[in-house]
């Protein structure tokens, strides 16, 4: 990225180096725009401020050095007093980054005033709805607006660590991306609620106690309801239903697919076109058929312990 | 340019926001009305001021105490003797007016009230509002030299006074909002240490885009 961006001035790949290049570089442009933009963490009511954290200081030159400060926010982040960031902020940076407190917690409430030394000449807030308020009228996936964005779901959740926050191609990735961005963007980011395991990692986490993962079974809840599943899949799930109400022609469906797959194996076809397990089978040994049911196994020793 | 403080703006899309926002909250939900479990969120704080040395050494900060001016004005002159050669800001403030004679130093001083301080300050000095021991912060407003002078030189050096110590964010916030600190400043800043970053290999450096370190001394 520094290579790219920099080229010749870059010397080596020291951590202190890189810092002090991006630092050098990016002054020039803070003191030379007209405009910084920012977000904001939240927005306090009592006092009409808005309050950013940052570690690097960005935040703080952006919305400081300029003439023009222009901060965009969702109206999710309104909270009632100034006191309550006593508590907001400390959980913000434990659960994020472990810090006590971000290094710094700015509070903005307007222009540069007579007499101070700095500061810009004009303040503006814009604040985004973009569903927010939609979100707000469901009773049942309401409390996804708690969301304080700490990153702690992300940090723990075991597909975002394998896969990354790029591989969303959402603003917000993660746990919460995924149970946020259907209802920011629309129903074509509903699978992202699918791309989980449901281990529950996320909630367990979480400081404001969403309930993530049950959000994600909400999406997909109000996924099939809106009828944007195919019709094959409509049909095995309501076979499926049909088997798993009747023990009887459970059994025999599980017998039947023992026999079909004993005598597929017998014929050489495994991972063929006609073997079920193909998926599987194609590039391995066939997976060895249990010599009895768990049905059976129950019902001679399990049970009986 | 005309100050634009607390202006309205008229337009439709506010009004159709705050309308959906009121018929979205006339279905309450049992998760919003359920109120605070109560209990304690954070410890009590027996002793504020070893707390904040505490806090401050565990944010990289340089804490200082000092008994009398001599020897706030000793340990200042001492900093600045470490830093390159350049000019320095300072708050335009009586007790800091007083600092400077003490030291005598030979440096370029550019006082608050000559304006922002400039990228090629070596430090800048101010006062504070508060010292917060449970975080080991510093709570600065814009009366403080305004909002470069925390946040544009490689060194930014406070002088507090021990009386300033307060155990806690809460402490603090509250008095900010009884003395009407937010009300008589557009900007204020709970500053916990220098800047810093790790989104580099997850090495902690500091001195990203703000001061590389933070000194305070406080005067008993």
């Amino acid at each position: 990225m520094f290579y790219k961006k920099l080229g010749e001035q870059v010397n080596g790949d020291d951590p202190v180096e890189l810092v002090a290049l991006a630092r050098r570089t990016l002054r020039r442009a803070f003191f030379s725009a007209e405009m910084g933009i920012s977000g904001a963490n939240f927005l306090v009511a009592d006092s009409g401020v808005i309050a950013i954290s940052t570690n690097e200081g960005n935040g703080r030159l952006c919305t400081s050095v300029p003439r023009i400060h222009v901060a965009v926010t969702g109206i999710e982040k309104v909270i009632p007093r100034l006191e309550d960031l006593a508590v907001l902020w400390p959980v913000l940076a434990t659960s994020g980054t472990g810090q006590g407190i971000t290094t710094y917690s700015t509070l903005i409430g307007g222009p540069r005033r007579p007499g101070e030394a700095d500061g810009p000449e004009e303040f503006h807030v814009v604040l985004v709805d973009n569903g927010r308020s939609a979100l707000l009228a469901d009773a049942e996936q309401r409390e996804v607006l708690h969301c304080i964005r700490c990153g702690a779901c992300l940090n723990i959740c075991p597909v975002f660590r394998n896969i990354g926050g790029h591989s969303y191609g959402t603003t917000y990735p993660g746990p919460i991306g995924s149970v946020l961005t259907p209802h920011l963007r629309g129903r074509e980011f509903q699978h992202l609620s699918y791309a989980s395991s449901l281990c529950g990692a996320c909630t367990s986490v979480c400081p404001v106690k969403i309930n993530l993962h049950h959000h994600l079974l909400h999406n997909r809840r109000n996924t099939a309801a809106a009828g944007d599943t195919k019709w094959t899949e409509r049909m095995a799930f309501r076979l499926w239903r049909y088997v798993m109400q009747r023990p009887r022609i459970y059994a025999l469906t599980g017998w039947l697919g023992k026999m079909s797959l004993r005598l597929l194996y017998s014929m050489g076809l495994a991972g063929s076109v006609l073997d079920p397990m193909r998926a599987w089978n194609r590039r391995r040994s066939p997976i060895p058929l249990p010599a009895q049911s768990f049905r059976s196994r129950w019902r001679k020793v399990l049970g009986k312990n | 340019m005309e100050k634009t403080e607390n202006q309205k703006t008229e337009n439709g899309s506010r009004n159709r926001i705050l309308e959906r926002i009121r018929a979205g909250l006339r279905t309450s939900s049992p998760e919003l009305h359920a109120g605070h479990p109560g209990g304690m969120i954070f410890a009590p704080i027996d002793n504020p001021l070893e707390r904040f040395q505490q806090e401050c050494a565990a944010n990289l900060m340089e804490c200082y105490l000092t008994a009398s001016v001599d020897e706030s004005a000793g340990r200042l002159a001492k900093v600045l003797d470490s830093l390159p050669e350049g000019e320095i800001f300072l708050q335009d403030h009586s007790a800091l007016r007083r600092l400077a004679e003490l030291i005598m130093s030979a440096r370029p001083i550019r006082w608050s009230s000559q304006g922002a301080p400039s990228e090629a300050s070596q430090a800048t000095v101010t006062l504070a509002e508060a010292l917060i021991a449970q975080t080991g912060s510093v709570f600065v407003t814009a009366s403080c030299g305004g909002r470069g002078a925390s946040a544009v030189a490689p060194c930014h050096i406070v002088f507090a006074t021990i009386d300033q110590l307060v155990p806690d964010l809460q402490t603090a916030f509250a008095n900010a909002t009884r003395e009407r600190k937010l009300a008589s400043n557009s900007f204020a800043c709970v500053i916990s240490g220098s800047s810093r970053t790790a989104d580099i290999e997850k090495i902690l450096v500091q001195g990203a885009h703000g001061p590389r370190r933070l000194v305070v001394i406080v005067q008993s």
